[in-house]
């Protein structure tokens, strides 16, 4: 187990490494002059040439850049992570802030799929050809084509004229008040979780009616154990490890789809910096963002391969 | 609309009764009072004190994102000046009644010489910064050095409206004296010096940080909030200055102010569901549900920005011949432009001068004119002859239209694309950018047409007519030039007597029409919002969101 855990953990610091080059040179490639965000359009059509260098220098952009590539690694083995183009803010301080939304809204999201997608995929799949497997699948295909952040738009807006409703507007943390914090997150994370809960609701159906036609649940009914024991004991744990697969695919799926939704509700988290400092060009915080992203997307797809032996006794790393 | 702010409150009229009471203590107080008193006085003027307001409550206001930095000096931005400016005076001020009269502020009075070379400002005694420090000449001196000749790796947009200035001389600790190289009419330099911009800084934060401020988040001013905390992004919350020179303001005790994008549907949904108490720059949809809300005031205002198409005259050999950029003027279907986007951003029909200022063409005549009527047919006539005229009759093909990536500008480019297309064969393609590219293929001429949005910090003509029209001007992407007109605008600039200026101004008017260096597209204006628990505010006569943007005058009914 140790020698799988070392072997991954170097493949993921290799995929990280990977990432960090990618985006750090695609963010200095594309074309845009960050220095139009800082200066506004008035102050950049005053910039003479030396007032550029000037601003360049205090940025850091005009090193070259294998020197700010190390000088970026540098900032996150120190957990610096580098400051922001604008205000010169940290951008580790931006990420203990807004993490914690943005974190809450994913584990929300993901309880909510599971919550919704098993039951409506088991519902599904020993009722195969039913009415209520029809609706099932009508339902699932309906909220994996739906764009997330146009359903944000209409809750918001529905909520809005209708009750007169809207969230709070700036963080508040789980710890200073747990219903505004409530009211923050609940949103995105019903979006997101919905979206999720079709794909999970989609495999789990498919994978349960294909272990429900296993020898050994055959057995289990003959031997006379209630459907219901037959379901939940012997065929649904065999069907769980493609769905917690996908699960941890889908985590992608919700930290890529948390920037748009995060945006229709106006939810001041990771993802709506994100977009903020793409619009910016602030390179600082975009590359630390999606290293961050990357990061989080590949530990817990490691987690999710070390579940499997714990779910699958006939699983064994070496 | 349901205002049920009774005028007088609003106009903070004095009642005659009052009137006679002030004059008559006042004039005792002259008569008799030490001289202590007398200056002490003299800084407690409140010109527009309202007699209805109550103090206390918290303001949250909603406007623009965050800052790109913290300084006011070198933004252009209303992220900028529309949450710090709470925290600064300036020199003289537009009155927050109207937003067009000028009055005193940190200066409580002023002489201009009669060759208009000389601007004598006396200054408040008795005036505090936020730190404690006192408010000398000498902060006003290093603060318009910087605005006028900032030093290398600062940029200020507004350096160009003090090019004149030649001396800044401190006379005594609270009198001020800027001698001008040659004269500029007087509304201009006044207008310069009260910029909701150009903001009084102290001269040791200034020399603290080598002149650049653009990473110092709370540097002391003299204004009626002062800083208490910022979230990035968020919220930036100030207290009223318990040791404000102007005694008796600011009304409220706390400013909340939440960063929000213009035009989204955050800021509509946030005023509209009473997160916030004021919103600017709303969206037409949302400002149109409030104003059917009871209990809700909108307004709508001038913005001292023009959006325009410019036609590279140094790529494409067409656009030189001023007969195709006339035709191309003339193809525009204005009110049709300006109905395109009317769901996204309130705009109106205007030409190359603010359509809103004394010295433009009144708008009844200036809708008489080929390319502002309703009814385009005859334009277009005219078009489609000088394109012919200028052997263009089959039109251009190919053109590169550089589009700046947002609502507005995506829904003219379509537009104007049709209007190009149908009227007189010119069709182009659109590319569109994100901003920050579109300023940079602008700068490099990478373009055959572009749209985008510029502004002024003046309504005076003489800021724009160098900055948007001058030759080689920051603003002048497509390389134009006439003689005639820099002439007559250097002329207009040094013009102290107003209706000659008025006369030169129309002149240069009738010049760019005849010879457009870019294609108007319309004129912006602001939509605010606010429940009328706010009172002391509207902005119906306002120009631009830059010069009244202090909230002292402001009080809440409920607090």
């Amino acid at each position: 187990m140790r020698k799988y855990l070392l072997r991954r953990a170097l493949f993921a610091l290799g995929t990280l490494i990977g990432v960090s080059l990618i985006i750090f040179v695609v963010l200095r490639i594309l074309p845009g002059d960050p220095l139009v965000a800082i200066l506004g359009v008035e102050g950049h059509a005053k910039m003479d040439p030396a007032d550029r260098a000037i601003l360049m220098r205090d940025l850091g952009l005009s090193d070259s850049l294998p020197v700010q590539y190390v000088r970026w690694m540098r900032d996150i083995a120190t957990g610096q992570l580098g400051k922001s183009f604008f205000r010169g803010d940290t951008v580790r301080d931006l990420i203990l802030h807004r993490g914690p939304l943005s974190a809450e809204i994913a584990i929300l999201a993901l309880i909510i799929s599971w919550l919704v997608g098993l039951p409506v995929g088991i519902l599904s799949a020993i009722r195969p050809n039913g009415w209520a497997d029809a609706v099932v699948r009508s339902l699932s295909v309906l909220f994996i084509a739906v764009p997330g952040f146009w359903l944000g738009l209409l809750i918001v807006l529905a909520l809005l004229f209708w009750f007169g409703y809207k969230a709070p507007i700036i963080i508040v943390q789980l710890w200073q008040d747990p219903w505004e914090n409530f009211q923050l997150i609940i949103g995105p994370a019903v979006v997101l979780g919905l979206a999720q809960g079709a794909y999970i609701a989609r495999m789990s159906r498919s994978c349960l009616l294909e272990v429900i036609r296993e020898d050994y649940v055959r057995t289990a009914r003959a031997k006379g154990a209630v459907e219901r024991a037959v379901v939940l004991h012997h065929a649904l744990p065999n069907a769980l490890l493609p769905v917690i697969t996908i699960s941890g695919v889908l985590l992608g799926f919700v930290l890529g789809g948390s920037v748009a939704v995060e945006q229709a509700f106006g939810v001041p988290g990771l993802g709506r910096a994100l977009v903020v400092a793409i619009v910016e060009r602030d390179i600082v915080v975009v590359q630390n963002l999606v290293l961050l992203y990357a990061g989080i997307f590949v530990l817990v797809n490691v987690l999710v391969d070390m579940s499997y032996a714990w779910l699958d006794p006939r699983i064994r790393y070496q | 609309m349901a205002d049920s702010v009774p005028s007088s409150s609003r106009k903070s009229r004095v009642s005659r009764r009052s009137f006679l009471k002030t004059i008559g203590v006042a004039g005792a107080a002259v008569g008799t009072a030490p001289a202590f008193l007398r200056s002490t006085a003299e800084a407690q003027e409140t010109p527009f004190r309202d007699p209805a307001a109550k103090r206390g409550g918290t303001l949250r206001y909603g406007v623009h994102t965050a800052p790109a930095h913290f300084d006011v000096h070198q933004s252009g931005t209303v992220a900028n000046i529309g949450a710090q400016s709470p925290m600064y005076d300036t020199l003289i001020r537009r009155d927050p009644r109207d937003g067009q009269t000028i009055i005193p502020d940190l200066a409580h009075k002023w002489d201009v010489s009669p060759d208009g070379k000389k601007y004598t400002f006396h200054l408040r005694k008795g005036v505090k910064f936020h730190d404690g420090a006192d408010f000398t000449a000498e902060d006003v001196k290093a603060t318009f050095d910087r605005i006028a000749r900032p030093p290398k790796g600062v940029l200020i947009p507004r350096s160009s409206l003090f090019t004149a200035v030649g001396e800044i001389v401190v006379l005594d600790p609270h009198r001020i004296e800027f001698r001008l190289t040659e004269p500029r009419p007087r509304p201009f330099m006044l207008g310069a010096f009260a910029s909701g911009w150009n903001i009084i800084v102290r001269k040791k934060t200034l020399d603290d940080n080598q002149g650049n401020l653009r990473q110092v988040m709370n540097y002391p001013g003299t204004g009626p909030f002062r800083h208490v905390s910022r979230r990035d992004k968020e919220v930036w919350i100030m207290e009223r200055n318990p040791n404000y020179w102007n005694k008796g303001l600011p009304y409220v005790d706390k400013l909340e102010i939440y960063h929000m994008l213009p035009f989204s549907p955050e800021l509509g949904a946030s005023l509209l569901s009473g997160k916030l108490d004021y919103a600017r720059l709303l969206d037409p949809i949302s400002w149109r549900k409030a104003k059917e809300m009871p209990g809700v005031t909108a307004a709508a205002f001038n913005q001292s920005v023009i959006q325009a198409v410019y036609m590279n005259q140094k790529k494409v050999k067409a656009f030189q011949d001023v007969r195709v950029r006339r035709a191309i003027h003339l193809a525009m279907d204005r009110h049709v432009l300006v109905d395109v986007v009317k769901d996204t951003a309130p705009m109106q029909v205007g030409g190359f001068v603010y359509p809103f200022h004394e010295a433009s063409t009144p708008r009844a005549e200036l809708e008489k004119r080929l390319g502002y009527q309703k009814d385009p047919k005859a334009a277009i006539q005219e078009a489609k002859k000088l394109m012919q005229a200028a052997g263009y009759g089959q039109g251009l093909k190919g053109l590169d239209f550089l589009v700046r990536g947002a609502n507005t500008f995506k829904l003219w480019a379509v537009a104007i694309q049709a209007m190009l297309k149908e009227h007189l064969n010119v069709e182009c393609n659109l590319r569109e950018v994100q901003i920050s590219q579109w300023f940079e293929e602008a700068a490099a001429g990478n373009f055959d047409l572009g749209i985008t949005a510029i502004v002024s910090a003046l309504m005076d003509p003489s800021d724009y007519f160098s900055s948007w029209y001058g030759k080689d001007a920051p603003n002048n992407y497509a390389g134009w030039t006439n003689e005639q007109f820099h002439s007559l605008a250097r002329n207009i600039e040094r013009e102290v007597d107003d209706s000659k200026r008025k006369t030169m101004i129309r002149q240069a008017e009738d010049i760019l029409e005849s010879d457009p260096p870019l294609i108007p597209v319309s004129y912006e204006q602001i939509y605010d919002a606010w429940y009328n628990r706010v009172r002391g505010q509207n902005p119906s006569t306002y120009f631009g969101i830059y010069d009244v943007v202090r909230w002292d005058q402001v009080w809440m009914a409920k607090a």
